[in-house]
């Protein structure tokens, strides 16, 4: 909204140089009328950047990714197998813009490709099929074990969508308008959207998580490795990649969206062998579903962040 | 009792020296006029007309107080006048919205002076408007409301450079041509083969347009088009926004007549639901408060408006169910 002074970072992180990148992000954010967490942290070295790193943010589609690693391990386990059929029906299953949720006839799907739907299109009746094998409280409890502090799943993905029509009727303008209104007010309307009820990360242990990811410190090698492969075949490109698309460079990563909030974990990694882990969380104070230039704001973050870091 | 009427129906019986005549003249049946002279009667002590003959006489009681009752009338009368008079040399004071032409509020009042009405216009926000129009400072006022229900409407668009320093990217506007709607979709951002980002200039409102529900509309448009809400800001003084308006550091909302008054360019907004609506209202404190008809034609002109075609409604997505779900 106009008229409240922009945005300041509470904290900012970085070095120096790196120091000066990441005023310089957080201040294009403010321009647009974006709050939010960012960091960056080259995997190798660990040299890092970012602002407000701390701050627990709703997770929308961004769970997926820390998700995805507990039922890839329970698979490394052999304690669930990659080829076992699921059968969704669309009737039922949770709502959403992709993947089986879009389908409008039953399907029959392999838990392993039921995963690279889930990261690819973020499809979120394939992730809730899933739930129905990996519970919340186990996905919940695996992360723990493993020291992902600051990093909580709580709920399955259609609670997002529940909650959202249970406040405001299936209206997306009104859902959008009690979203950016309560981010005001700090009471939250919308469930799923409350920091004491959502799926939750920060930006350090999502970072934290990509790096492990990257350096097979968590889970096993076969699944931290699967999760790479499934996190490379995204289809999204207007955040974080939105930048940083070239031959030379891969990009692997998982978007969230749920009315205002626009997010983005991912892994860039160069040719040259650079590797930079990005969590780019934000909340906008726009009401609109469409906001180009809030995801590239996003990626030209991504693009400053990982040239100032690959040195 | 009625002291007035009582002493109307002895003087013009005196006059016509006929109970019925008199009657006549006064326009009232007879048996109320004898029943007032008897009233007058009782209540002087004496009698004021000789029944007894075939005409009607005057007695001397009635001579005798004939001069100072026609007097008591004369003045009753002049008091009417000039209490008549004053009301109508009572200016009304009528809330337009600031920065309108001197020749078409000159208009408004010229319009009151030939039906004998007395008019003063005043220039005040909305809200001020709408505010003493309550509390009865101001006899009649141009309110704003939503233009699909207003009985006027002002088209609303952006103020640019004048043509001739127009090179500028940034200016939608501008490359739309003289009169082409602006749609605010072509105010962002574009990206050219350079990679060269430009930034969208910021939308200056003026205090007429600073009404909540207007404002509310305008940024639900400008974030619905891919633009930060952040963009529309309020113009403050018109002098100073006028400037920036014309030096093509800011796009100013405004009515066409308003940018031309000003050497600005213009172009309307293509979304007629974010253009100004008006009713004319009339306070409730004053007796008879409809608004004539005159009154508002004259008011809509001065205000700028063309018609009082209703806006069209947006349509809204069916999809409505998977954009509340959370998406990749």
């Amino acid at each position: 909204m106009t008229g409240d002074t922009a945005h300041r970072p509470a904290q900012v992180r970085g070095d120096g140089p790196l120091l000066d990148v990441a005023e310089e992000i957080a201040r294009d954010w403010a321009a647009l009328g974006v709050r939010g967490s960012f960091l960056a942290r080259d995997i190798d070295t660990g040299a890092q950047l970012g602002f407000d790193t701390e701050e627990p943010i709703p997770l929308a589609s961004v769970v997926k990714v820390p998700f995805a690693l507990v039922v890839l391990d329970l698979i490394a386990d052999g304690d669930l197998d990659p080829a076992l059929p699921v059968t969704v029906d669309p009737a039922s299953s949770s709502v959403g813009p992709t993947g089986i949720a879009a389908f409008r006839h039953p399907v029959t799907m392999a838990v392993g490709d039921l995963l690279l739907l889930m990261l690819s299109v973020s499809d979120n009746a394939a992730a809730d099929a899933l739930f129905d094998l990996v519970p919340v409280a186990d996905v919940d409890a695996r992360l723990r074990a493993w020291g992902c502090a600051g990093i909580q799943v709580r709920h399955r993905m259609n609670h997002m969508y529940e909650c959202a029509a249970g406040a405001a009727g299936n209206d997306f303008s009104l859902a959008l308008e009690l979203a950016v209104r309560d981010e005001r007010t700090g009471r939250h309307t919308i469930e799923t959207l409350d920091p004491a009820h959502a799926n939750l990360g920060t930006a350090t242990a999502l970072v934290g998580l990509l790096q492990r990811v990257w350096r097979d410190e968590v889970a096993q090698p076969r699944a931290t490795a699967e999760l790479r492969r499934l996190m490379g075949h995204q289809v999204f490109t207007q955040r974080l990649s939105s930048e940083l698309r070239a031959d030379s460079l891969r990009l692997s990563g998982k978007t969230g969206t749920f009315l205002h909030l626009r997010h983005e974990i991912g892994v860039v990694e160069a040719d040259s062998g650079a590797r930079v882990a990005v969590a780019a969380l934000t909340r906008a104070d726009r009401r609109a579903a469409q906001a180009p230039d809030i995801d590239l704001a996003i990626g030209i973050g991504a693009r400053q962040a990982f040239e100032a870091l690959r040195g | 009792m009625d002291l007035l009427a009582h002493l109307e129906a002895y003087v013009a019986t005196v006059d016509e020296t006929s109970f019925s005549r008199a009657a006549d003249r006064l326009g009232i049946a007879q048996p109320l006029l004898s029943r007032r002279i008897k009233t007058l009667e009782a209540h002087f002590g004496g009698l004021l007309f000789d029944r007894s003959r075939r005409q009607v006489a005057t007695t001397e009681l009635g001579m005798l107080l004939l001069p100072y009752a026609q007097d008591v009338l004369d003045r009753a009368q002049r008091l009417e006048q000039v209490a008549r008079s004053a009301q109508q040399a009572q200016a009304r004071a009528v809330g337009v919205p600031a920065d309108r032409a001197p020749a078409a509020l000159a208009r408004v009042i010229r319009a009151g002076a030939e039906r004998g009405i007395t008019l003063g216009v005043r220039e005040l926000p909305p809200q001020e408007r709408a505010d003493r129009l309550a509390d009865g400072s101001l006899a009649y006022a141009l309110l704003r409301v939503p233009p699909e229900h207003a009985a006027y409407r002002v088209s609303l668009g952006l103020a640019g450079p004048p043509p001739l320093d127009a090179e500028r990217p940034a200016r939608a506007a501008a490359r739309a041509g003289r009169g082409r709607p602006v749609h605010l979709e072509d105010l962002r951002p574009r990206r050219g083969a350079t990679g060269e980002r430009t930034v969208p200039l910021p939308i200056l409102t003026l205090p007429e347009d600073e009404v909540p529900h207007a404002r509310d509309r305008l940024g639900r448009a400008v974030a619905r088009s891919g633009l930060s809400e952040r963009l529309v800001r309020p113009a403050g003084p018109a002098a100073t926004a006028l400037a920036e308006t014309l030096a093509g550091r800011a796009m100013l909302l405004c009515d066409e007549p308003f940018a031309r008054r000003h050497g600005a360019d213009w172009a309307p907004l293509a979304d007629a639901s974010l253009h100004r609506g008006y009713d004319v209202g009339g306070t409730p404190r004053l007796p008879g408060g409809d608004v004539p008809e005159w009154l508002s034609a004259v008011l809509a002109a001065a205000a700028g408006a063309e018609s009082a075609v209703r806006a069209a409604g947006r349509p809204e997505s069916t999809d409505a169910t998977s954009r509340l779900a959370a998406r990749g």
